[in-house]
């Protein structure tokens, strides 16, 4: 059994494919393969490439005619609207818009008044969907797939390397793991889960021998000013930032539900733990003192 | 771990998810579909020994996969018939000239095994499919390929598709007490060619207009029927060529208010043997809370008789062609479908119920002398999907 670590940037952040399998040239074509799939998703739903999918939806609020979209694009708005009910409008994929008035880089607080003008624009209830047809009505309004993209793209990542005959692997990509399969011996993955005020520390250890492993928190873009932490988790109702826990990870079979109850949760704020213990899937809290909660077994 | 609750919202996110391309890769979709089609017994009005005569039944067993490799899609279909009962041999006037089905017994009793390959694949620009499939009855074996093309322009909201099929057909009718001089062997061979295009016109409303020319070569004739002509019966007997044109147009149209769509369908056919058809179809699709749907549809159906087709001939036809088919006589038909599906996190059902009744009074224009062999029938259908 051969062993193929594969290192690459993609979708903002580090991801790296760890894959076993009897023959190295299986390993270079299968990891080639799901590194093409994870850059064929970023460039399809970049929002900073003029000619995704994305940019065409949101080029076209305002439009009363608004664009048809692909079958993948089509089910990747169901995923968005299921998500959104289940969250009762707090996972919304169109609060992207509030990154006008966030900005994270000069640790700016934005003034009310630029929120409230951004606000009528946030708000999944507002835009028509009805496959295979999206009408943002508002100009302005826009999507924004970063809230999923990256989780649906390990899933796929982890498709392509099963269809390559892999049955053993592990799929990170920033921080969002999905594995096929144990390792080759039949031991569990071992994974560290992060410590929200030590990055390079983990705080657990989780073995996983199939499914994913989602994990969020308020240390992934934030500033600090006047003691107070204003975190990327932005509540789409009030356009400020949700006080909540600082890390909080959870398990799944697929990512994309994994990492979507991850941010469900940390949207919740106080009430993530109770929603997560309602959802029924494996979880763990990590409170800004670094405190451990949670049903997910730890190694 | 936590023992899963497997919540509402789980369970609805996850059926989501899994509804992605390629999320589900690893799992492979199977389903199984049983339905039993009966046909109404032939009144004893409309028989020539004046007795009801039980006709066709058929048990379909149908097993199907599809497994996404990657890219490629593979599927397989496996399908199992049996079939028994009487049908109508040929037809004849009674003392008053009232044309009465002579049956042909209950002595067909038949089995059908029919497999279907498929393997569809990106071909940029198109989605490809390519089919090939080997059908077998005691009697009869076909051998069938096809390929089709799909464009979508996701500016327009158009989506092209074309697409072409070919059938080899051999028939090897048995010898029995219905069919004692029947052919030895015989064979035919069907071309058929179709493109359409759908168009998104808004958010709620799709139409498609397709298009669909066939062309039917060799022994088109059934080798178990016959033709009453002045007093003697005679094989029956058809052109060996017959070519087909159909045009048909589809409206989909999603009501939110309701949660519900309206399907409706019409197609208008064609043939050179001088057949007119027109069928219209209307179904509502209707959403229920917890993954329920249900789809009552009503259908209509009309035609006109094929040229050289009679109840019964008092003399031959100079082209010598003869035929009672009931299938090429004039007539309409009516049909009432009720659909009812569930769908939970791995696994969906469906069960559903038809009722089909054909009769001269239907058709859109008179008919003077109904076929006494059209059908009336029932079929119940009951499905199972599961995905691992």
């Amino acid at each position: 059994m051969r062993f193929l670590h594969h290192p690459f940037h993609a979708l903002g952040g580090p991801c790296s494919l760890q894959l076993h399998a009897a023959d190295a040239a299986q390993l270079q074509r299968a990891a080639a393969a799901a590194e093409a799939e994870v850059r064929r998703i970023e460039t399809k739903y970049s929002r900073y490439r003029e000619d995704s999918v994305l940019s065409r939806i949101n080029a076209s609020a305002g439009d009363a005619q608004g664009v048809t979209v692909d079958a993948e694009t089509a089910a990747l708005l169901d995923y968005a609207t299921a998500a959104h009910e289940q969250s009762e409008g707090l996972f919304d994929a169109s609060s992207g818009v509030l990154r006008r008035a966030w900005d994270f880089k000069a640790k700016q607080l934005p003034q009310q008044a630029q929120l409230d003008a951004l606000l009528p624009l946030v708000g999944w209830q507002r835009l028509l969907w009805q496959s295979p047809r999206i009408v943002l009505p508002l100009r302005g309004m826009e999507l924004d797939f970063g809230g999923f993209g990256k989780e649906y793209a390990a899933d796929r990542a982890a498709a392509v390397l099963q269809a390559a005959g892999i049955r053993h692997a592990l799929v990170e990509l920033g921080g969002d793991i999905r594995v096929l399969g144990p390792q080759p011996d039949g031991a569990p993955w071992r994974i560290g889960i992060r410590h929200p005020r030590a990055p390079e520390s983990a705080i657990a250890t989780v073995e996983l021998v199939g499914g994913a492993i989602a994990s969020s928190g308020d240390y992934e873009r934030y500033f600090e000013r006047d003691g107070r932490r204003y975190s990327h988790i932005l509540d789409p109702r009030t356009g400020w930032p949700v006080e909540s826990y600082a890390g909080i990870s959870v398990l799944a079979e697929q990512c994309l539900v994994a990492g979507t109850a991850t941010t469900i949760a940390l949207l919740k704020g106080r009430e993530g733990r109770d929603w997560l213990q309602e959802l029924g899937l494996p979880w763990l809290l990590i409170d800004a003192a670094g405190k451990l909660e949670g049903s997910l077994a730890r190694a | 771990m936590a023992a899963i609750k497997n919540s509402k919202a789980l369970a609805a996110l996850t059926h989501a998810a899994l509804a992605l391309p390629g999320v589900a890769a690893a799992e492979v979709q199977t389903d199984y579909l049983y339905s039993f089609y009966q046909e109404k017994d032939t009144p004893g009005s409309q028989t020539s020994s004046g007795q009801s005569v039980e006709r066709y039944q058929i048990h379909s067993h149908m097993f199907r996969a599809v497994m996404p490799m990657g890219e490629n899609t593979l599927g397989a279909n496996l399908t199992y018939e049996t079939m028994s009962g009487a049908s109508p041999w040929w037809v004849q006037p009674d003392t008053n000239g009232k044309p009465v089905n002579v049956m042909s017994g209950a002595s067909i009793r038949d089995e059908r095994v029919d497999l279907q390959g498929t393997w569809s694949l990106p071909i940029e620009p198109f989605q490809a499919a390519f089919s090939l499939g080997y059908s077998a009855e005691d009697d009869y074996e076909a051998l069938n390929g096809g390929a089709e093309l799909e464009l979508r322009d996701d500016e327009r909201g158009l989506t092209w598709t074309g697409g072409l099929g070919y059938s080899d057909d051999q028939l090897k009718p048995e010898h029995g007490t219905s069919s004692p001089n029947v052919i030895d062997s015989e064979s035919k061979s069907t071309l058929t060619l179709y493109g359409g295009a759908a168009m998104v016109l808004n958010a709620a409303t799709v139409v498609q207009a397709n298009i669909n020319y066939q062309r039917g070569d060799g022994f088109l004739s059934d080798p178990y029927k016959l033709a009453w002509i002045g007093g003697s019966t005679v094989a029956d007997s058809r052109p060996d060529g017959r070519q087909s044109w159909a045009l048909s147009g589809k409206l989909r149209h999603h009501l939110a208010s309701s949660n519900a769509a309206i399907h409706v369908d019409y197609r208008y056919f064609h043939d050179d043997w001088e057949i007119d058809a027109h069928t219209l179809e209307v179904a509502w699709h209707q959403v229920l809370p917890d993954q329920w749907r249900i789809t009552p549809a009503l259908r209509w159906y009309s035609q006109s008789q094929a040229f050289f087709y009679a109840p019964y001939y008092q003399a031959a036809r100079s082209d010598g062609f003869a035929s009672s088919d009931y299938r090429l006589s004039p007539y309409g038909a009516v049909s009432a479908r009720l659909d009812v599906s569930k769908a939970l996190e791995n696994l969906a059902l469906g069960a559903g119920v038809e009722w089909y009744d054909a009769d001269g009074s239907y058709a859109l224009k008179s008919v003077d002398v109904a076929n006494p062999g059209l059908v009336e029938y029932l079929s119940f259908q009951a499905r199972i999907t599961y995905r691992f």
